[in-house]
């Protein structure tokens, strides 16, 4: 099924490949990937290798350019978090999370409007998925994706800043969906490790005890 | 001689008509003629020599500042000058882009070329040199001649304290150069809200390109006004003797920016607004600097760029796309060269085709004109609304988005997005594979790796995409295959719905009635289906094509398979590299026409069940299939990365389009028809749908 004529191998899902089988052919080693969207390619080999093995995941190709790799898997973490928007959506509704909050400290305001608006949570985790998706496909500052300018490479870390807010918001209001995401995709975890890796934001944002939780390697007790 | 002996007279004054002064104060105005005294005269004197020596002085300061001022208009004057030739020469590249556009859709339109004076470039011959003349003197002349007397009244104006205020007749002299009367509540909305870059109010002008010119109204307002943030920032930018008090400047905005934000969250985002314009206004200055660059690389670059060209294209080169080719590699170029470089280039471009296929016998040639820039991973399927020009997409990234190609949504936060989605439709918890769009356009279905079948309420096409979230946007969800649903097909008149998944079976459905499933069809000898389709002029029957390469006509009511389309036994060596992509039906033939991933497209007769042609149509695999509504031209994609248009008739190729980019060993996933009008689309593993026109 995955192997065509001969010894080549062709990386496709055709139509009929069944869902276990979505994706899974031989990994193919970065330096053979010729294509423009290689790093995407990469990470998402490794991912599907295994979610939990985050140092794996987030260590960089020999010599690679830093500015693509953060952009594409800021890329990555805006795409799975849809799957957790999905499951807020079931859950999180407009009457009951009336605003964007994670502790009582804060309410977030919704920064997709030309004025800030206190949208209810599940708007503001669309509204910054979608604002999220525009920049990070916006022809203006990633008009590529084999390089990208300093200054656009500037605009990730307000990217991750506001995104991580759907974590904390899932954490504390919706823990049950949160663990389940969590245990599945193990994508707060990588997204903490990879904000604190490359600095994109400070420790005191950083309001999930992710990492904490890692040394006491407990998944679902604060 | 005077002023010693006054200077004398002083002293000895001062001593001796102690008491006399004292007196002569009192009656002066009545006694002055009566008392000359020689202390008196010797201090009047003194005293009017000295408010002379005052005024002088004043005087003396009065003409420096004047003198200040003067150079400072001079040179401010001269700035302008630039600028405006700067600003004339893109007006008139406008124009002439816009002429071109005309031209080409009237020639589209009426088949026949348009007179309409004088269409030649309009700085053609010297059009080198003007491109980089305005810009050039910026910096020669910034740099070299004016700078010291910069220098020298950046002094003058510190002393005087006149600092301020210039930075507002700077800005008000530009805007009013410009016929705007813009403040910054203005300028944060046009960010905010309206279009900020040429780019998108060409797209608009093209857009309406018809004979009237109403489109022009909005343009030049905003257009201008873009242009005139990029000129100041470049004024800003060049004329560094401003420097100090841009320094103030920017720290207002930059006050908004990360340092302070982090400290407080919840101030971040009140101040958001302002954020982002200081954001902009960098951006801007950056984005002149590159522009001075793009400017003089335009010229170079497409050649180059023609010239070596991506390698994933090389290998497509085939006669008869000489269209595709060029275009495709301008706007690649244009992607690297930003906004202008798109401008300038993909008219150079159009008015080369233009000659070329004036005198190609061709009906129509398609060109890219819209990009869809949004999926976060490949697009797998997508489909138009029945009348709007309106597009849904469904990618691997677990969403499908709504686009209307004729609302270029106010660009939030970047304004060269051809279109930016209206709606994500979130739902799926895995890639979406399948999409298909009722004939009313009321409703779309989406099938997915997770198994379900999501039928959507298609939002109005003109909604605001940051809108509130609508759970009935979701109609209802079809659960009943066990595995990835991978294709799915719309009977309009019944308001039935087939899907095929690759849990083994091929299910019909009625969506929006009671009993939602009306039938399963499987064929144990065949395995999986891997593609759907209705039997257009025999309503009751559908086609599924399966793993074993063949496919399969059932009847819906019964059940069972009526025929099967079985190629003979000598073209079937080797069964599994003939694996089937997509198979679609003639709108009005009984024709069946299936891609493989041999490269083939193969036609079928529906009642007969022979195979009535068979040809080597792509470089790589054949993906998807689509035929126009009329049921003249069939479009086919592959992951050789073209999409190619055949004519039904004779089965010859009339055009071939590079179009996407590969991801591992995938490239075009699927190709649409519009219904009613002049589109056509693609979809690739590279997250991108592009538009034809």
């Amino acid at each position: 099924m995955k192997m065509a004529e001969g010894a080549t191998i062709l990386r496709r899902n055709r139509p009929g490949t069944k869902a276990k089988d979505f994706c899974r052919w031989p990994d193919e080693p970065f330096e053979e990937m010729d294509s423009t969207l290689a790093v995407q390619q990469y990470i998402q080999q490794l991912i599907r290798r295994d979610p939990s093995n985050i140092d794996l995941i987030l260590r960089i190709p020999d010599s690679h350019d830093e500015g693509v790799w953060k952009y594409e898997h800021l890329r990555q973490f805006c795409m799975e978090l849809n799957g957790l928007a999905v499951r807020l959506q079931g859950e999180c509704h407009p009457e009951t999370c009336t605003q964007m909050t994670a502790t009582e400290q804060w309410i977030f305001l919704c920064a997709a409007h030309k004025t800030p608006k206190e949208c209810p949570a599940i708007d503001y985790t669309r509204h910054t998925l979608d604002g999220a998706a525009c920049l990070l496909n916006s022809n203006k500052y990633f008009p590529s994706r084999v390089s990208i300018k300093e200054s656009s490479v500037a605009k990730l870390g307000s990217v991750c800043r506001r995104v991580y807010r759907i974590f904390s918001h899932a954490y504390f209001h919706h823990r049950q969906i949160f663990d389940e995401f969590e245990t599945e995709t193990c994508l707060c975890k990588r997204f903490t490790h990879f904000v604190t890796k490359y600095n994109l934001m400070s420790k005191d944002n950083l309001i999930v005890p992710i990492l904490e939780e890692d040394s006491a390697s407990g998944e679902s007790e604060a | 001689m005077e002023d010693s002996s006054s200077s004398m007279g002083q002293n000895g004054g001062q001593m001796g008509s102690q008491a006399a002064s004292s007196s002569n104060n009192k009656q002066n105005e009545d006694s002055q003629q009566k008392d000359y005294s020689v202390p008196g005269i010797l201090h009047f004197i003194q005293h009017e020599w000295a408010r002379f020596e005052l005024e002088r002085s004043q005087w003396e300061v009065d003409r420096a500042e004047l003198q200040a001022r003067i150079a400072f208009l001079q040179g401010e004057r001269k700035g302008q000058e630039n600028l405006k030739n700067d600003l004339v020469r893109r007006i008139k590249m406008l124009e002439y882009a816009l002429k071109q556009e005309r031209a080409k859709f009237h020639k589209h339109k009426y088949g026949t070329e348009l007179q309409q004076g004088d269409m030649n470039p309009p700085v053609m011959d010297d059009s080198g040199e003007s491109q980089l003349d305005p810009d050039q003197s910026y910096l020669p002349v910034g740099n070299s001649t004016w700078k010291d007397g910069r220098k020298l009244l950046r002094q003058y104006l510190q002393e005087i304290g006149y600092t301020d205020r210039i930075i507002d007749v700077r800005s008000t002299r530009v805007r009013a150069l410009l016929g705007l009367n813009n403040n910054h509540p203005d300028q944060e909305e046009s960010y905010n809200g309206g279009p900020v870059n040429g780019n998108e109010s060409i797209k608009r002008v093209s857009e309406t390109q018809g004979r009237r010119t109403p489109a022009k109204k909005p343009q030049p307002g905003s257009l201008s006004e873009a242009m005139m943030l990029d000129t100041e920032a470049a004024v800003m930018a060049n004329l560094d003797f401003l420097s100090n008090t841009d320094v103030d400047m920017d720290d207002d905005e930059d006050m908004s920016d990360d340092g302070e934000m982090d400290h407080s969250v919840e101030m971040e985002d009140e101040v958001k607004p302002n954020k982002k314009e200081g954001e902009d206004v960098d951006a801007l200055a950056l984005e002149v600097f590159n522009e001075l660059n793009r400017l003089s690389e335009v010229e170079k670059k497409p050649e180059t760029k023609n010239a070596a060209g991506p390698p994933d294209w090389d290998k497509t080169q085939v006669p008869k796309r000489p269209i595709g080719i060029s275009d495709e590699d301008n706007i690649d170029a244009a992607l690297g060269l930003g906004e202008l470089a798109q401008l300038t280039v993909n008219n150079d471009a159009e008015s080369t085709y233009d000659i070329a296929s004036s005198k190609e016998a061709f009906r129509k040639t398609w060109n890219a004109k819209y990009t869809l820039r949004s999926h976060f991973d490949g697009v797998r399927a997508l489909g138009f609304h029945p009348t709007e020009p309106v597009l849904i997409t469904a990618s691997e990234d677990h969403t499908l988005k709504l686009w209307n190609l004729q609302k270029t949504v106010p660009a939030k936060k970047s304004a060269s997005l051809d279109v930016e989605p209206l709606y994500t439709f979130r739902m799926h918890s895995g890639p979406v594979l399948s999409l298909a769009i009722s004939g009313t356009g009321e409703h779309c279905y989406s099938g997915g790796l997770d198994g379900l079948i999501n039928c959507w309420n298609i939002p109005n096409s003109n909604i605001d995409p940051y809108d509130l979230f609508e759970p009935d946007v979701l109609n209802t969800t079809l659960h009943g295959h066990s595995d990835a649903v991978w294709g799915l097909s719309v009977l309009n008149s019944k308001q039935q719905l087939v899907s095929c998944s690759s849990d083994g079976t091929v299910k019909l459905w009625s969506p929006h009635s009671k009993v939602q499933l009306l039938n399963t069809f499987t064929s144990e000898q065949d395995g999986i289906p891997s593609s759907v389709d209705f039997i257009r002029d025999e309503p009751n029957k559908v086609v599924a094509s399966f793993a074993s390469s063949h496919c399969v006509i059932f009847d819906t009511e019964t059940g069972k398979p009526v025929l099967r389309l079985e190629s003979t036994s000598q073209d079937s060596v080797n069964l599994s590299a003939k694996k089937i992509y997509k198979i679609v039906c003639h709108p009005t033939l009984s024709l069946t026409i299936t891609a493989h991933e041999d490269r083939h497209i193969r036609f079928w007769d529906n009642h007969t069940g022979k195979m009535v042609h068979s040809m080597v149509a792509h470089l790589d695999a054949v993906t998807s299939l689509a035929v126009d509504p009329n049921g003249l031209y069939l479009l086919s994609g592959s992951h050789d990365c073209s999409i190619r248009l055949w004519h039904l008739d004779n089965k010859t190729c009339v055009q071939e389009i590079t179009a996407h980019r590969k991801k591992f060993d995938e490239s075009i996933l699927d190709v649409a028809f519009h219904p009613s009008r002049p589109y056509i689309a693609s979809a690739g593993a590279d997250a991108l749908a592009k538009v034809f026109v």
